[in-house]
């Protein structure tokens, strides 16, 4: 075959563009079902049919094979004849991705088998068909022309098909040489010029009939065959084909044999009857030639049955080309998506710059040979200007659409959940964000890696969804977006959630972690997990997403395109990934930094923040764990790492006195070398440090030098970069090194910077590792995350703390003070042995704790702290001695060594005892009268029958403070340590109990799973659930209301808890 | 070693020659991008102790190897006579930095005789072979076995 690598080139991406949009109309189609929305159809049938027609005339039988059949089952829903179902739909889109793979493989695609393909399509063709069609899907006939010539192999479905459509049937022949090539055409051309005027059957070169060079009178014609279906008739034909009406044959049935059966070799062209052809086809054989030709086999055998369909089916499959057909092949290793669409009006910008940038170029040129430094700068400043706005239309033409990779996951999500039996819903936003095209490729397996494992083990099977009471639906959302200069890809699903538990006790299993690590980790960092090496969540490896590769690949990949992930999941309610992204890979934005006299390049997409710690600051700041240096931000341990240390930098620096280098003996870039240069307070200063540097101490942590930290992240890891001095932030270009360096990780490449000398970029990620900051960062973490773990499971409350006499400290519950007063003491009115004082337009009786309780009484002053409290709707206030302070503490109390009437237990807050004040059962000692009502339910309740709650809570203090208010009131409670074990209470007394009380931070099980246990169980569904807790933020009550818990209250808040439960149990 | 130059037949070689830590060397003249003395190198911390940095050459960024160190020499000490020699190696520049430049020496290829284990403390397997002249030894350099990292 002749037809250069050009037109192929051409036709591959003009197929490939066809099929760009097929796999969204085809699953739109199968949304419609019945519905059939014709333009849609029509669309895609026109695609694989455009792909059909090139293919003959390629010569790529298998492709062409493919497409036919494809468009056979499309023809049979444009007619409605056929309902797209999701299984026929499937059978398409496996077609038509395997008609994608091979137009990209285009030099062996006669090689591979697609039989199962074929006759999947075959039978869904022939289930449409009536019992006596059926046979003719599959059956084959040759054109036996009037000269005796046979064009073989065509599909008797497709011949009848077009028939029925009242369309005339014509064999084209065109000549490659003086039809085309002397036209100037291009034979894709004539037939996209064919297409509007009706439809290709078949295209076909004949090089049987073109010979070869020892033939005696060489060819001078290569005849191009097209089958041609349409509605106008014979006459017209010699105009619309623009050749002589000789080489145009009307195709009458008589001409339409049974295929022969020695199809062995499969030509595609037209045969001749007679084995060699020495006369040039044009020297037209007279009509009689079809008696006399000593006809071939297949022309005898004019027999009305046809082959049998084992036959030609094999025929179809063409495992073995002729060996023409294959050496053209191997010849044409044409790649497609080498070559990239760019906007005309963007070329016409680049051309335009490109303008600009010669004429500057010139200005600059003479400006310097006139040394006019005015002109010289002018120019500068625009080449300036020209050469950013190059650079950014340059990098438009690299920008494509993110739709182009997301738009293939509604596929990739509708045959997961299918094969999955799950059912999920795919939301794409931001499709028109674009990104860098290399980007873009290599981001592409680590996105469908998440979505797969999002549909995998992310969304639950709909059973499962409907048991949590979640939509049976699952939900999964793909978002991009632009932020701070970066391309932000979410994928997020309402799924169940990571199990921190799960992961980590899955990563000490493959023997990646160690328990006692495990033990210290939060549970971010226990998610976090996956992203190790060798960790892959599913228990047996699936096809889905356990593919021998795992997250940590993922990772990789992301990071190497300079971009990072990160995991945020809540168990039972979904996971979101982030990934950010730069725009490009070639230039990026970084933070130029310097240590000793050499500067290097921080990417900024690893750079979260720059921290300065001014020199009285570094010796609060800067920590010690282990051997590590660690620094507080905003509450978070936070390694440091020195670059200069890292690196082994030497610090040197050039001598001017005699330009060589020295080894710098300072500790500190900031020091100064000689005295020349000084003023007089840098002297002094330096003086200063001189004496401290002879004291023998480091100064880089000492408190006379400031710090400049960059705060980076690589991945989970984030570290501050001890550097010497942060300068700008620059757009580098990056270049990469020579191979002697490839070995120093710490960089990713180097950069030339204004003033032509070379920086170092770093490698963020590979500096971490270098520094094992693991072991680095876990110290740090392990730290927090140690205090953490003990602040989330004690509970801390909030005390308001004053004293009484002038050694006693007292404390009480900050949450039922109203306020805190301060008044003179002649105001104090005695009314018996009661005091009272006049309070907004009311008494307000005051009361001391030597009233109730065994300590010293109050001293004697003219001015009186009172803090207000309210009980039972009433205002009643506790004369104290200040300082009267509030402050949060994990309660630890001892509730025994110094008991006594209002005073519930002892503990030391800020290195005193501290006696704890029960206010309600000061009240209670003080005025038993307020609490008749309480008396008499309690009773009433015991004539009734008991109301039992169930009541967990963690912190044994809380747990017998609060059962002794219920007990006192008359309830019954059954009291749990924990969630688990409240639960556990529950299944086995579920008929016992009238209403669940819980605490909400507890170990095993905390509150909310608790609650949405409870909620989610129709056994159990029916009980109220009324949360303790000490500190309420409204994401909390949110969080709780989403879970189902009734009501919320504050847990020494005694008189407010009974009445809530009062009014649960129905009393 | 075959390459020739239409103006030398084909047995004659160009040998730039110059001196790294008190030896005399040589390097085939086609094998030569050019000879500059740009010394604005950058260090790279962490790289193997030979190399001496990197550098901006018009745009592309060069290594710099120091030789003397390289070759297990002292290493080249600064001065105004140094040269960076840069040679093509793998479709990279790379550069090659000497004490001093000396002459370009024209010769035949019969004239190189195979190099001993040692030149000169300088293992024998960096040269290609030697070349005598009247009143000194050249080693000419085999520059592919002296840039394997």
């Amino acid at each position: 075959m002749f037809e250069d690598d050009e037109t192929l080139q051409m036709y591959i991406e003009e197929s490939l563009d066809h099929l760009g949009d097929i796999e969204s109309d085809l699953l739109t189609i199968e949304e419609g079902g019945e519905n059939i929305d014709l333009d849609l159809v029509n669309n895609v049938f026109r695609a694989a049919h455009s792909v059909k027609g090139g293919a003959g005339f390629m010569g790529l039988t298998t492709i062409k094979d493919l497409a036919h059949h494809l468009e056979n089952v499309l023809g049979l829903i444009r007619n409605s004849e056929l309902t797209p179902d999701s299984n026929r739909i499937s059978v398409l889109l496996k077609g038509f991705d395997e008609l994608e793979n091979l137009l990209n493989n285009i030099e062996t695609s006669n090689d591979i088998d697609i039989s199962s393909h074929v006759e999947a399509l075959e039978n869904i063709t022939k289930s449409s068909l009536p019992e006596e069609q059926k046979e003719m899907v599959s059956e084959q006939v040759d054109i036996v022309l009037r000269d005796g010539r046979i064009f073989k192999q065509v599909s008797l479905y497709e011949v009848e098909t077009y028939k029925n459509e009242g369309k005339n049937l014509f064999l084209v022949e065109y000549d490659m040489i003086n039809d085309i090539h002397r036209k100037s055409k291009n034979p894709l051309e004539v037939l996209n010029n064919l297409q509007k005027t009706g439809t290709i059957v078949e295209t076909r070169i004949d090089f049987t009939s073109v010979g070869t060079l020892e033939d005696a009178g060489a060819p001078n014609r290569i005849p191009f065959q097209v089958l041609f279906a349409s509605i106008i008739e014979q006459d017209m034909t010699e105009t619309l084909f623009d050749i002589s009406s000789q080489y145009i044959h009307m195709i009458t049935d008589e001409m339409i044999m049974p295929a022969s059966e020695s199809t062995d070799e499969d030509q595609p062209a037209l045969e001749p009857a007679q084995e060699t052809v020495q006369a040039p086809v044009q020297e037209a054989p007279v009509a009689e030639a079809v008696v006399e030709a000593p006809a071939a086999a297949p022309v005898q055998q004019a027999s009305p049955t046809p082959a049998p369909q084992v036959v030609t089916e094999k025929v179809q499959k063409t495992t073995a080309p002729a060996a023409k057909t294959q050496d053209k092949d191997l010849n044409l290793g044409a790649k497609p998506q080498t070559s990239l669409r760019v906007n005309v009006g963007l070329l016409d910008t680049l051309m335009n710059l490109a303008g600009e940038l010669v004429l500057s170029r010139n200005q600059l040129l003479q400006g310097i040979n006139s040394s006019n430094s005015k002109a010289t700068e002018l120019s500068s400043q625009r080449i300036d200007m020209i050469t950013s706005e190059l650079q950014e239309a340059i990098m438009r033409t690299r920008m494509q659409p993110i739709a182009n990779i997301l738009n293939k996951f509604t596929r990739v999500v509708r045959d997961l959940s299918q094969q999955l039996g799950k059912s999920i819903e795919l939301e794409i936003e931001g499709k028109d964000v674009e990104l860098d095209k290399t980007i873009l490729e290599s981001i592409n397996d680590p996105l469908t890696h998440l979505v797969r494992n999002s549909v995998d083990h992310g969304i639950e099977t709909p059973m499962e969804r409907e048991q949590m009471g979640k939509n049976g639906t699952g939900k999964i959302t793909l978002k991009a977006f632009h932020d701070a200069g970066q391309v932000n890809i979410v994928i997020s699903d309402d799924g169940r959630g990571l199990n921190p538990g799960k992961i980590a006790s899955s990563a000490i299993d493959k023997g990646l972690i160690s328990d006692a690590r495990v033990a210290e980790m939060s549970d971010k960092q226990k998610m976090e997990l996956i992203f190790l090496p060798g960790f892959s969540t599913a228990k047996e490896v699936t096809d889905v997403s356990g593919r021998g590769v795992g997250m940590d690949v993922v990772v990789t990949n992301i990071e190497t395109l300079g971009g990072i992930i990160e995991l945020d999941s809540t168990p039972g309610q979904g996971t979101d990934i982030q990934i950010k992204l730069p725009l490009t890979l070639a230039i990026i934005p970084s933070q130029i930094t310097s240590v000793g006299n050499e500067r290097y390049a921080l990417p900024q997409v690893n750079l979260n923040e720059l921290l300065r710690i001014p020199a009285g600051q570094v010796k609060d700041k800067i920590e010690k764990v282990g051997d590590a240096a660690v620094v507080r931000l905003r509450g978070e341990l936070l390694p440091l790492l020195n670059l200069a240390d890292m690196l082994g930098i030497e610090r040197t620096y050039t001598d001017p006195a005699d330009n060589t280098e020295k080894v710098d003996r300072r500790k500190n870039i900031a020091d100064r070398r000689s005295k020349t240069h000084l003023t007089a307070e840098e002297a002094a200063e330096q003086t200063e440090e001189k004496e401290m540097v002879e004291r023998g101490e480091d100064r880089r942590y000492h408190a006379t030098s400031a710090m400049n930290i960059a705060v980076v992240s690589a991945g989970a890891f984030k570290y501050g970069l001890v550097v010497d001095q942060l300068h700008d932030s620059e757009e580098i270009v990056v270049k990469p090194v020579g191979r002697h360096l490839k070995k120093c990780t710490a960089y990713a490449g180097a950069t030339i910077m204004g003033d032509g000398k070379v920086a170092l970029i770093l490698d963020i990620s590979n500096l971490a590792q270098m520094a094992e900051l693991s072991t680095v960062a876990e110290a740090g973490q392990t730290a927090k995350a140690a205090e953490e773990e003990a602040a989330a499971n004690a509970d801390k409350v909030a005390l308001l703390t004053f004293k009484n006499g002038e050694v006693e400290h007292f404390a009480a519950p900050l949450s039922i003070v109203e306020r805190i007063e301060r008044i003179q003491t002649s105001d104090i009115e005695q009314i018996g042995d009661r005091k009272v004082v006049q309070y907004r337009g009311g008494s307000l009786p005051l009361y001391e704790l030597s009233q109730v309780a065994e300590v010293e009484a109050l001293p004697e002053k003219e001015q009186q702290e009172v803090i207000v409290f309210k009980v039972k709707d009433k205002e009643l206030g506790l004369m104290v001695t200040p300082p009267v302070d509030a402050l949060e503490v994990v309660l630890e109390i001892d509730t025994s060594t110094l008991k006594q009437p209002a005073v519930s237990g002892s503990m030391i807050i800020n290195d005193h005892t501290t006696l704890l004040v029960d206010i309600f059962e000061l009240v209670k000692i003080l005025n038993p009268e307020w609490f008749k009502e309480e008396a008499q339910a309690a009773a009433s309740m015991a004539e009734d029958g008991e109301k039992i709650l169930l009541f967990a809570e963690d912190s044994a203090f809380f747990r017998n403070q609060v059962k002794s208010f219920m007990e006192e009131d008359g309830f019954k409670v059954i009291e749990a340590e924990d969630g688990l074990i409240a639960w556990e209470l529950l299944k086995e007394r579920v008929d016992e109990i009238d209403l669940v009380v819980t605490d909400l931070e507890m170990p095993n099980m905390d509150g909310f799973e608790l609650t949405q246990r409870i909620k989610n169980d129709p056994q159990y569904s029916h009980l109220s659930v009324i949360a303790l807790t000490s500190l309420a933020s409204e994401a909390h009550i949110e969080k709780g209301r989403s879970v189902g818990i009734d009501e919320y209250e504050i847990k020494l808040d005694r008189e407010k808890l009974m009445s809530i439960i009062r009014k649960y149990v129905h009393l | 070693m075959n390459d020739t130059n239409v103006e030398t037949t084909s047995s004659d070689l160009e040998f730039s020659t110059f001196y790294v830590g008190g030896a005399l060397c040589g390097i085939n003249i086609l094998n030569i991008q050019e000879i500059n003395k740009h010394f604005e190198i950058t260090k790279v911390p962490q790289a193997s102790d030979y190399i001496k940095g990197i550098l901006n050459l018009r745009g592309r960024i060069v290594t710099i190897i120091d030789l003397g160190k390289k070759l297990g020499l002292d290493p080249v000490t600064e001065d105004k006579d140094n040269r960076n020699i840069i040679v093509n190696s793998e479709d990279e520049h790379i550069g090659l930095l000497v004490d001093a430049i000396s002459d370009v020496v024209l010769t035949q290829q019969e004239n190189i005789e195979p190099a001993p284990s040692n030149i000169g403390g300088v293992k024998g397997k960096f040269f290609q072979g030697v070349l005598k002249t009247e009143d000194q030894l050249i080693g000419i350099l085999d520059i592919d076995e002296v840039l394997k990292e």
